[in-house]
């Protein structure tokens, strides 16, 4: 059990990445500002079932991925789950390595993942669906294990596993849309 | 083991996910098959990248703000 009395020292160091993570969920400050608020008094609330000494940090991210879920599919009734379509391996690799000369591949592929615009990394995150952006999130710039999404989403291992390889891919095929638009392929 | 079985790995392989003997197959043939090596290493490298650009920082008073709404609604029963 933990205490409510500690929360705000216990969950102050989180609050930063909690966040940077509600705002590519929700895609805009204000949002995710609210999302995070609603959670965070949730958090305390519920503080008292908090098992002191065990994950914190995915616990956290569970109420936030939760509160985000509840609120955005209330707010813009779409349909919760969509489907990407078959994407092939090393989607992006084999596009950009493509264009490099021979001989030289590796430092063309180097310099093509150089190439690729900050701004588009994120737009490329923010495009994906939920149900493939949140595992994304969660492993690529979260840093989450397998089994502790699982958990945070309160999804199988297995459905965690073929959402973020398939959300993945789905950023590389957006990635190099946007390096397309932008002539990335070279003069 | 062959280039199609080491990319059905391919994540599981980055992200630390698969067995140390698993681990030992995928190596030894990224080894000896330079293509495979660098799409691994570019998917590597990729979500690396990925990692470093969606961070974003916090706004400086936000987290008072966020304390002060926690206090504020402390003994109060109503969500915002």
């Amino acid at each position: 059990m933990a205490d409510q009395a500690t929360f705000e020292d216990d969950v102050t160091e989180f609050l930063p990445q909690l966040y940077s993570a509600a705002l590519r969920m929700t895609r805009n400050p204000a949002d995710a500002e609210d999302i995070l608020q609603e959670a965070l008094l949730k958090a305390y609330r519920g503080y008292h079932t908090f098992h002191a000494g065990t994950n914190l940090r995915a616990w956290l991210y569970r109420i936030l991925t939760n509160t985000f879920i509840n609120r955005y599919r209330r707010k813009t009734r779409r349909p919760a789950e969509v489907e990407l379509g078959e994407l092939e391996d090393l989607y992006l690799f084999q596009r950009m390595g493509e264009d490099g000369p021979g001989g030289a591949v590796r430092s063309a592929e180097d310099e093509a993942l150089e190439s690729i615009v900050d701004d588009d990394i994120k737009t490329a995150l923010e495009s994906l669906p939920e149900n493939f952006r949140i595992p994304v999130l969660l492993a690529d710039v979260e840093g989450f294990s397998y089994k502790e999404i699982a958990e945070i989403m309160d999804t199988p291992i297995g459905t965690v596993m073929s959402r973020l390889h398939r959300g993945r891919k789905a950023l590389q095929k957006a990635l190099w849309e946007f390096a397309e638009q932008r002539g990335i392929a070279g003069p | 083991m062959n280039c199609h079985e080491a990319h059905a790995q391919l994540y599981t392989f980055i992200d630390g996910e698969t067995t140390a003997i698993r681990r030992l197959r995928i190596r030894w043939h990224l080894h000896r098959c330079p293509p495979c090596g660098d799409g691994f290493r570019f998917e590597e490298r990729l979500k690396a990248r990925v990692r470093q650009i969606c961070r974003d920082e916090m706004p400086p008073e936000l987290a008072n703000r966020l304390m002060t709404f926690i206090r504020e609604h402390d003994s109060d029963g109503s969500v915002g």
